[in-house]
C-alpha cells in the first residue's frame, strides 16, 4: 500500500520533471514559483509557521482589541433587557419591540453577543497554538504569555455563558473549520470550564517572569506586569464564582471566591479615589482606532435613562439624590416618547463632565475596586462575615454614592440584604455590563424589574444565533439537548 | 494526470519526425494572378490550393501566385478574406489559371479560431461563429468597441451602465455563469492577453455612495482599444469554442485582430470627424404654486416666485446640454513589400460630454510589422501605446446630494440652480438639501488617465512542407501594461463639504495592470486519399501567463482651502492590494477531416495549474470535442447544410485571495494587533466548470446570397464559488466553498441575406437573434441568499435561490388581498426575454447607406430614481392617480410600481457616405486618390416603456449579476458626427 507520504513524493517528483522539462524547452517563466502569496493583509500561516517575537507581540494586541468586541451590544441591549434603559431613536422597531416584549429573534438581535465572542477566541486559540511553537520566546515568556491568553479566554467564555444561560454554549471550539461544531455544553459546565482556565492561567502567570513579551492596549494601566496581570486575573475569577454560586447553585464557589478576591487588587486604602482603580477597555476614538461605542450627544435620540433608575435612587443627607445617579445622568432638553415610553434624562457617563459633549475616547470599567468591594460583600455575606458584608457596602455608598451607611444589621433577612446589594451594584455598575439584567437573573428577580406597557416581558436569556443551529442542522430556536 | 500528457507529446512528437520521410508525389507548377472580381485590382495574401493536399500558394503583392501542385488533373480553390471563393478544374496539362473573386458581405470566408495557433475556414467551423470586420464597427464613431459590436452578433448581451462619455459596459456571452467569480469575457489582442479590468476611481468615498466605490460607474478597461485598428473581432461563445483559454474562458472570449499592411498596397488614409453629443431624455419634476412652496419648505423660499409666479426649471437641462464640439482624427499608413508589411495607425479623439465639464479622450500610436526571414521563417510585431483620459462627472448613489441626478430628485422645480447673489456667488440652498449641482459640477474634479502600451511578437517557422504534409512552429508572446490614475478633488467651499466635520476631500487612485504571456505551439497537418480523401490536424503546445494588478488609493480630508493635492489634507488615509496570478497550460489537439473533408471532427485536451487554485500543483483538464458535416447541393447548386455539435468544458479561476485566511489588523492606542479575520478562506479552492453542450445547423444558399447560422446551447457550470455561514462558534463567519450549480439555456440566431447584390448596388440584410435564460439548480445546501452589490435592501434586490433565474429580482409585493406580503417575492428579473439586432447596409454606386437596429425585448428595470422623487414629494405626475397608486407601494413598502418593463428599440447607427466623383478629386489637387464625406449618427432615437432615462443602465456595474438598478445615472445621449476621408 502506498503512503501518503509516497504519493507526495511520486507527485512532487514528476511535477519536478515537467518542470525541469519546461524550463529547458522554453524561458525562465516557466520555472516562476506558483506559491504567490498574498501581500495585501497577512495570513494565517503568518501565526502557525514558525512566528516571530513580532508576530506573537502583535495577536496580543489583537486579542487585546477583540476583548472590546461587542461591547455597545452588552452595554445598550442588556441595559435595555434589564431596564437600566431604552433606545427610543425609532430607526429599528426591534428596539422598542423585540428586546422589550419578544419574541426573540435568534436570527437577529437575540442571537447577537456571539459571533464577536468566539472570533476572539478563534485567535487566541490560534494564539496559543502558535505559542507552542514560539522558538522566539523564553520559556517564562511563553508561560506569561499563556496566562495572559487564558485569562482572556476564559473572561469571553463566562461572558458567553452569561449571555445563554439555560440553552448553553460550545466552549471546544479549537477545531479545524471543516469539522462539526463544537457540542453544546450547559451553563454549569461552561462556567466550571471557564474557572478550571483562569486558574490555569493564574499558576502560567505565576511562572511568567517579570514581564510580558508584548504591549498593552490603553486600559490595562498598572496591570502590566504578570504579577500585576494575575490580580486582575483572581478579580475575573472571583467574579465568575459568584456567578457560579448564584447562578448555578455552586456552593463551594463561594469559599474559592473568597480566596481569589483577597489575590485580586481590592483595597480599602486610598477611597474614594480607590474605587476606580482597576482595568478598563481602553478607547482612544483616534482615526482608524476604536471609538467608545456608546458615548453619544445630548441631542442624539438614541439611548435613554430608563425613568426606574431616577425615581429609585435613594438620597444623599442633603435631601439630593446618590451621587452616582447625578453624575452619570443628565436631563435632556426635551423628553422622548416613543411607541408608549417615555423618558427625560440621557446617561453621560461618558461625555465630557462639564460640556457634556460625547468623549470617544472614554474607556468602559471592565472590573475595578469598586465591583470588587461589592463582590466581596456578597461573598462576605455568603460566607458567614455577615458584619464584614455591610462594612464593604458602605465603603461604596459613603465613598461612591455619598450617603448614609445602610441600615442592615447583620441579623436582616437575606433579601434585605440582596435589595441592598443589587441597589448598589445598579447604581455603581450601571451602563457598563447590563448588570441589572444579570443580577436580577442571579437572584431570580426579573419579575420585580419594572415592566412599561401591558405585553412586556424581561427576556431570561438571549438565544443560540439561527446560523449556529443552522451549521449544527438544528431547528431554530436550539439549545443545549435539542 | 501529467503521464498520458506527456506520453501524448512524445507520441506527436514522434509522429511528426516519421511522417516526413513519407513517399513524396511527382509534382508540377501552376503560375497565374489573383485580382478582385470587376477591377484589375491584384489580391495579395489571395491563397490557391489544391483541396485534399496540403498543396497552398499565397498571391504576391502583383497578386501573383505559384503553385506547386500533384500531377495530373487537379481542382484549384482561390480564397482571400473578404472575398467569396472560387472552385476551377483543371486539367494534366494546364499550367496557368487566373482568379477574379467577387466580395463576401456575409463573410463566408472567414476562419474561426480553434486553438492558440489554428483555425478553420467558417464554412467547416463545429462551433458557432460571432464575428464582426472592422468595416462594420466603424461605420459610425463609437467610444469603445463594445459600443460598435451593440446589434451586430447573437449570443452576446451589451449593455452600458450609464451615458457617461469613454465607456462602462457590461457584455455577457451566453448570460450570468457565475456569482462570486469573474463575470468578464477574456479579451485576446493580436495573441496578447488583454486586460479588462474595471478599477474604481474612488468617487464613492466623497458622494458617501452606500457601496462605497462599486457605484463609481468605472470604465472598463477595454475602453482603451482604438476601433479604427481593428480588422475584426471574433467572439467565442461556447465551452467548446473558449475551452482552448482553460479556466480563464467561462464568460467567452474576445479576440480582436488588428489592422496590418499587404504588400504592394500603400496607402494613406485620412479621416476627419467632427460632431456632437446631446441629451437623450431628461425628466421632470412638480410644479410649484408659492403657496405650495411655502408650505413644504417655509416662508424662506418665498424669494424664487418674486419675479415669475410660476417658475420652473428643468434641472436637467440646466446641467446636462449638447456637449462642446467633438472630432475623431484618424491618420493610418499601410504598405509594404513582399518581404516587409507595416500598419502604422495614428488617432486623436475628443468625446465631449453632455454633463458640464465632462468628456473623453483618446489617443493612440500604432506600429505592426510583419517581416518574412527566408522563406521559412516569418516574424509579426503588433504594438500600440493608448492615452485615454475622461471626466465623468458626479452620478449614481450618493447620500450627500454631491451626485446630480440625486439632488435633482430633492430640489423643488422653482430653484434655478444659475441663480447668483449680488457678488456672483452660487446661492447657499435654501431648499433642503445642501448641494448646488452647479456649483459641485463646475468646482469639483473627477479626473482620470490612463497610459497603456500592448506589444506583441509572433513568429511562423514553416519546417516542412510537401504536397502531402507539412509541419509548422509558432512562438508568441506580448506583454499588457497600463497604469490608470485618478484624481479627485471636492473643494471645501462645496456645500455639502461645508456641512462635513472635515470639509474639503481628495483623492488619488492609481492601477497598474501587467499581464503577460507567451505560448509555444507545434502544427503538423497531413492529407490522404483514402475514405474519399482525408487530412489530419495535430497540434500541441504550451502556455504560460502571468497577471498583476496593483490598486493604491490615498484620500485625505480636511484640506487647505484652495489646495487639491492628497498632501494637503490632515485626515489621510491610504489603502493598497495587489493581486497576482500564473497561470501554466499545457494543450493537445487533433482535427480530423474525412469523407472528402466534409466531415470535421475536432478534439482537445488543456491541463493548466494556477497560482490562484488552493492546490498550486494540481492541473485541471479541459477536454473539448465537436463535430461538423457539410452536406452539399442540397438547396441548389454551391448551397451548403452543415449539423454540428460540440461539447466543451472550460473554467473560472478562484479570485486572488480566495484561498487564503487573513489576519485583521487592528489598531488601539497607535498599537497594531493582529486577529483572526472573519472570513476563512478556502486553500482547496477550484476553478467554477462550464460544461456545455451547443448543437447548430448552418447553411449557405441562394448562390451564397443567404446564409444562416442556428444554434442552441445548454451550459451548466457547476463547482460554483460560493460563500457558506460556517457556525458561529468556529469564529468564522464565512467560507468560500466550491459547490452547486447554475444552468444557462438558449438559442441564438444569425441570418445573413443579400437581397441585391449586382457590379453598382450591394443591400445586405443581417438579423441576429439572442434568447437564454438562466437557473440555480443546487445551492449545495445553502440557503437563498443576496450576492454582493446586490441592491439595496428592502428596494429590490437581486436574490439567488434554487429553482430561479440567477438574475430575479426580489422584493415585498402586494398580494390577492392588496396586503403587503410578509416575505419578499419574486417582483422581476433583470436578464430580458430576448434580444434582436437588425443591420441593414446599402451601397449603391458611390452612396452607402447603413442603419443597425437594436431591440431588446422584457427584462425589468428598479426605477430608484423615481423611488427618490417620491420620497421628497416632488414626482412630475404628484397628486396624479398615478401618483397616488406609485404612493401605495411607497408608503407600505412594497417596490412592485418601482419595477419597470426594460423593453427598447435603438436606433443604434445610421451613417450615409458618399466618394466624390474621381474627376472632381484629381481636380482637387490635393494628390488625393479618393475622398468621401458622411454623416453618421449613434442612438438616434429609442422607443422605450420605461418611464425613466435609459432602460440600459446599472449602478453597480461592477456586480457580477447585473441588476438594472437606475439610481440618478449619467444621463444617456445621442451624437451626430459629419465625416471626411482622403485616400492617398
Amino acid at each position: 500500500m502506498t503512503t501518503i507520504r509516497q504519493v507526495r513524493t511520486a507527485r512532487r517528483r514528476s511535477h519536478r520533471v515537467t518542470r525541469l522539462a519546461a524550463c529547458a524547452v522554453v524561458l525562465i517563466a516557466a520555472c516562476n514559483n506558483f506559491d504567490v502569496q498574498n501581500l495585501n493583509a497577512p495570513t494565517a500561516e503568518t501565526l502557525t509557521e514558525a512566528p516571530s517575537r513580532e508576530v506573537l507581540a502583535r495577536t496580543a494586541i489583537g486579542i487585546q482589541t477583540q476583548a472590546l468586541n461587542d461591547r455597545g451590544g452588552i452595554i445598550q441591549q442588556w441595559g435595555i433587557y434589564g431596564r437600566e434603559g431604552w433606545n427610543l431613536l425609532g430607526n429599528d422597531p426591534r428596539e422598542t419591540g423585540e428586546e422589550i416584549r419578544g419574541p426573540q429573534d435568534p436570527g437577529g438581535r437575540a442571537g447577537g453577543i456571539w459571533t464577536g465572542q468566539y472570533q476572539a477566541i478563534r485567535t487566541l486559540n490560534v494564539y496559543q497554538a502558535a505559542l507552542a511553537n514560539a522558538k522566539a520566546l523564553t520559556p517564562q515568556e511563553v508561560k506569561a504569555s499563556l496566562g495572559f491568553a487564558k485569562t482572556i479566554k476564559a473572561w469571553h467564555l463566562h461572558l458567553l455563558a452569561i449571555r445563554s444561560g439555560p440553552t448553553g454554549i460550545p466552549i471546544d471550539v479549537d477545531r479545524p473549520i471543516s469539522e462539526p461544531p463544537a457540542p453544546l455544553v450547559s451553563m454549569s459546565d461552561a462556567m466550571a470550564a471557564a474557572s478550571a482556565l483562569f486558574d490555569e492561567a493564574y499558576a502560567d502567570l505565576q511562572g511568567g517572569g517579570s514581564s510580558f513579551p508584548f504591549s498593552f492596549v490603553p486600559g490595562y494601566t498598572g496591570f502590566t506586569t504578570p504579577a500585576t496581570f494575575a490580580q486582575f486575573n483572581r478579580a475575573l475569577a472571583a467574579k465568575l464564582l459568584v456567578h457560579r454560586a448564584t447562578f448555578v447553585n455552586c456552593a463551594a464557589c463561594w469559599q474559592q471566591a473568597a480566596t481569589a478576591i483577597n489575590q485580586s487588587f481590592i483595597t480599602t486604602a486610598g477611597l474614594p479615589a480607590s474605587l476606580k482603580l482597576g482595568v478598563y477597555f481602553g478607547y482612544t476614538g483616534a482615526a482608524g482606532e476604536l471609538s467608545n461605542p456608546v458615548s453619544e450627544a445630548m441631542t442624539s435620540d438614541r439611548y435613554w435613562v430608563h425613568p426606574s433608575i431616577i425615581t429609585g435612587a435613594q438620597l444623599r443627607p442633603n435631601g439630593e439624590p446618590d451621587l452616582r445617579l447625578t453624575t452619570k445622568v443628565a436631563l435632556a432638553d426635551d423628553p422622548r416618547t416613543l411607541n408608549g415610553l417615555t423618558s427625560s434624562y440621557k446617561p453621560v457617563m461618558y461625555n465630557d463632565p462639564v460640556t457634556l459633549a460625547p468623549d470617544l475616547g472614554a474607556d468602559i470599567p471592565w472590573i475595578t475596586n469598586e465591583e470588587l468591594l461589592l463582590l466581596r460583600a456578597e461573598i462576605r455575606w455568603n460566607t458567614g462575615d455577615k458584619p464584614g458584608a455591610i462594612s464593604d457596602l458602605n465603603l461604596v455608598r459613603v465613598n461612591a454614592g455619598g450617603l448614609a451607611p445602610t441600615t442592615l444589621t447583620a441579623t436582616s433577612s437575606d433579601a434585605a440584604f440582596v435589595d441592598e446589594l443589587l441597589y448598589n451594584r445598579l447604581y455603581s455598575l450601571m451602563w457598563t455590563q447590563g448588570t441589572r439584567w444579570i443580577d436580577a437573573r442571579r437572584y431570580g428577580r426579573t419579575a420585580q424589574l419594572p415592566l412599561d406597557r401591558t405585553g412586556d416581558v424581561v427576556h431570561p436569556n438571549m438565544l443560540i444565533p439561527s446560523a449556529e443551529c443552522d451549521a449544527r442542522r438544528l431547528k431554530v430556536p436550539c439549545s443545549i439537548g435539542s | 494526470m501529467r503521464r498520458p500528457l506527456s506520453r501524448l507529446a512524445v507520441t506527436g512528437a514522434v509522429l511528426v519526425i516519421l511522417l516526413p520521410a513519407a513517399s513524396r508525389a511527382q509534382t508540377r507548377t501552376i503560375t497565374g494572378t489573383v485580382t478582385i472580381a470587376g477591377t484589375s485590382v491584384p489580391l495579395s495574401g489571395a491563397t490557391v490550393s489544391v483541396p485534399g493536399t496540403a498543396a497552398t500558394a499565397r498571391a504576391g503583392a502583383n497578386g501573383e501566385y505559384r503553385l506547386v501542385a500533384p500531377q495530373g488533373s487537379v481542382t484549384l480553390l482561390a480564397r482571400a478574406i473578404g472575398y467569396k471563393r472560387i472552385t476551377r478544374p483543371l486539367t494534366a496539362d494546364q499550367t496557368t489559371a487566373d482568379f477574379a473573386l467577387e466580395k463576401d458581405p456575409l463573410l463566408l470566408e472567414s476562419v474561426v479560431v480553434t486553438g492558440q495557433a489554428t483555425t478553420v475556414d467558417r464554412r467547416s467551423a463545429t462551433t458557432a461563429v460571432a464575428r464582426v470586420s472592422g468595416e462594420e464597427l466603424t461605420q459610425v464613431p463609437s467610444p469603445t468597441i463594445e459600443n460598435a459590436l451593440v446589434g451586430k452578433i447573437s449570443g452576446v448581451n451589451l449593455q452600458s451602465n450609464s451615458g457617461a462619455p469613454g465607456g462602462g459596459i457590461q457584455m455577457q456571452i451566453r448570460g450570468n455563469n457565475t456569482i462570486l467569480g469573474a463575470f468578464d469575457p477574456l479579451y485576446v489582442v493580436d495573441g496578447v492577453i488583454y486586460a479588462n479590468e474595471r478599477i474604481a476611481g474612488g468617487r464613492g468615498d466623497i458622494t458617501d455612495a452606500a457601496f462605497a466605490t462599486a457605484e463609481d460607474d468605472a470604465v472598463n478597461r477595454v475602453a482603451d482599444i482604438n476601433p479604427a485598428d481593428v480588422e475584426s473581432i471574433e467572439i467565442l461563445k461556447g465551452a467548446a469554442a473558449s475551452s482552448i483559454y482553460g479556466s480563464k474562458a467561462a464568460n467567452g472570449v474576445v479576440i480582436i485582430t488588428t489592422r496590418r499592411g499587404q504588400a504592394g498596397q500603400n496607402s494613406v488614409r485620412l479621416v476627419q470627424r467632427l460632431g456632437a453629443f446631446s441629451p437623450m431624455r431628461t425628466l421632470e419634476s412638480r410644479h410649484f404654486t408659492q403657496a405650495e412652496a411655502v408650505a413644504k419648505y417655509g416662508s424662506g423660499v418665498a424669494h424664487w416666485f418674486a419675479t415669475d409666479p410660476s417658475p420652473y426649471f428643468n434641472h436637467y437641462d440646466q446641467l446636462y446640454t449638447t456637449s462642446n464640439l467633438s472630432y475623431e482624427t484618424v491618420a493610418d499608413v499601410a504598405g509594404g513589400t513582399e518581404r516587409t508589411r507595416y500598419f502604422i495607425g495614428l488617432t486623436n479623439k475628443h468625446d465631449g460630454g453632455i454633463e458640464r465639464n465632462t468628456g473623453f479622450d483618446r489617443q493612440g500610436l500604432r506600429v505592426n510589422v510583419d517581416q518574412d526571414l527566408g522563406s521559412k521563417l516569418g516574424v509579426k510585431v503588433s504594438s500600440v501605446f493608448n492615452r485615454s483620459a475622461n471626466d465623468r462627472g458626479w452620478n449614481n448613489n450618493c447620500n450627500n446630494f454631491a451626485c446630480n441626478g440625486y439632488a435633482f430628485a430633492y430640489t423643488p422645480s422653482f430653484v434655478d440652480y444659475k441663480a447668483r447673489d449680488a457678488n456672483g456667488n452660487y446661492l447657499a440652498p435654501d431648499w433642503g438639501i445642501n448641494a448646488n449641482p452647479m456649483q459641485t459640477t463646475d468646482l469639483a474634479k473627477n479626473h482620470e488617465v490612463t497610459n497603456r502600451f500592448t506589444g506583441g511578437v509572433s513568429t511562423n517557422y514553416d519546417a516542412f512542407n510537401s504536397t502531402r504534409q507539412s509541419l509548422r512552429f509558432v512562438a508568441a508572446g506580448g506583454l499588457d501594461v497600463f497604469h490608470q490614475n485618478n484624481q479627485l478633488w471636492s473643494p471645501n467651499e462645496l456645500f455639502y463639504e461645508q456641512t462635513q466635520t472635515l470639509p474639503g476631500t481628495a483623492i488619488q487612485n492609481d492601477g497598474d495592470s501587467k499581464f503577460y504571456n507567451w505560448n509555444l505551439n507545434a502544427i503538423h497537418i497531413i492529407h490522404g486519399s483514402g475514405f474519399g480523401g482525408w487530412s489530419l490536424n495535430t497540434s500541441g503546445g504550451m502556455q504560460y501567463e502571468d497577471r498583476q494588478v496593483e490598486i493604491s488609493r490615498t484620500e485625505t480630508e480636511n484640506l487647505i482651502p484652495g489646495q487639491r493635492h492628497v498632501g494637503q489634507g490632515t485626515n489621510t488615509t491610504g489603502t493598497d492590494s495587489l493581486a497576482q496570478e500564473r497561470t501554466f497550460a499545457f494543450y493537445g489537439q487533433e482535427e480530423v477531416r474525412l469523407l472528402d473533408e466534409l466531415l470535421l471532427v475536432q478534439a482537445g485536451l488543456r491541463a493548466e495549474r494556477s497560482s490562484v487554485d488552493g492546490l498550486v500543483d494540481k492541473y485541471n483538464i479541459f477536454p473539448k470535442i465537436s463535430a461538423s458535416y457539410r452536406v452539399l447541393g442540397l438547396m441548389g447548386a454551391g448551397s451548403e447544410l452543415k449539423p454540428r455539435i460540440a461539447y466543451g468544458e472550460t473554467g473560472n479561476l478562484p479570485t486572488f485571495g480566495q484561498k487564503f485566511t487573513q489576519l485583521g489588523t487592528p489598531q488601539l492606542g497607535g498599537l497594531s494587533g493582529f486577529t483572526v479575520a472573519a472570513g476563512s478562506g478556502f486553500a482547496g479552492v477550484e476553478p467554477e466548470r462550464v460544461k456545455e453542450v451547443e448543437v447548430g445547423i448552418d447553411g449557405i444558399a441562394m448562390h451564397s446570397r443567404l446564409t444562416w447560422e442556428l444554434t442552441g446551447f445548454q451550459r451548466n457550470t457547476t463547482n460554483l464559488l460560493l460563500q457558506r455561514v460556517p457556525a458561529p462558534s468556529t469564529g468564522f463567519s464565512s467560507q468560500v466553498f466550491n459547490g452547486g450549480r447554475i444552468q444557462n439555456r438558449g438559442i441564438e440566431a444569425m441570418l445573413g441575406l443579400t437581397p441585391i447584390q449586382r457590379s453598382n448596388v450591394t443591400w445586405l440584410v443581417q438579423t441576429t437573434f439572442t434568447q437564454y435564460k438562466s437557473e440555480v439548480k443546487d445551492l449545495a445546501g445553502l440557503p437563498p441568499f443576496r450576492p454582493p452589490l446586490s441592491g439595496f435592501g428592502g428596494l429590490g434586490v437581486t436574490f439567488i435561490q434554487e429553482g430561479k433565474p440567477l438574475t430575479q429580482i426580489v422584493g415585498r409585493a402586494f398580494d390577492a388581498n392588496g396586503n403587503r406580503t410578509a416575505t419578499d417575492v419574486q417582483i422581476g428579473n433583470s436578464a430580458p426575454d430576448y434580444r434582436m439586432g437588425l443591420v441593414n447596409n446599402l451601397t449603391y454606386g458611390p452612396f452607402d447607406l447603413n442603419v443597425v437596429l437594436d431591440y431588446q425585448h422584457g427584462g425589468d428595470i428598479i426605477n430608484l430614481t423615481q423611488f427618490l422623487y417620491d420620497d421628497s414629494g416632488l414626482s412630475a405626475d404628484y397628486g396624479s392617480a398615478a401618483w397616488t397608486e406609485r404612493m401605495k407601494g411607497y408608503n407600505g413598502g412594497v417596490m412592485t410600481p418601482y419595477i419597470e418593463d426594460a423593453s427598447f428599440l435603438k436606433l443604434r447607427e445610421v451613417s450615409i457616405r458618399t466618394a466624390v466623383p474621381r474627376s472632381w478629386v484629381s481636380r482637387a489637387g490635393l494628390g488625393a486618390r479618393t475622398i468621401s464625406v458622411g454623416v453618421s449618427g449613434r442612438n438616434l432615437l429609442t422607443w422605450q416603456r420605461y418611464s425613466g432615462l435609459d432602460p440600459e443602465v446599472a449602478n453597480v456595474g461592477s456586480a457580477a449579476i447585473r441588476n438594472n438598478l437606475d439610481v440618478a445615472p449619467y444621463p444617456p445621449s445621442r451624437s451626430i458626427f459629419f465625416d471626411f476621408s482622403v485616400g492617398f
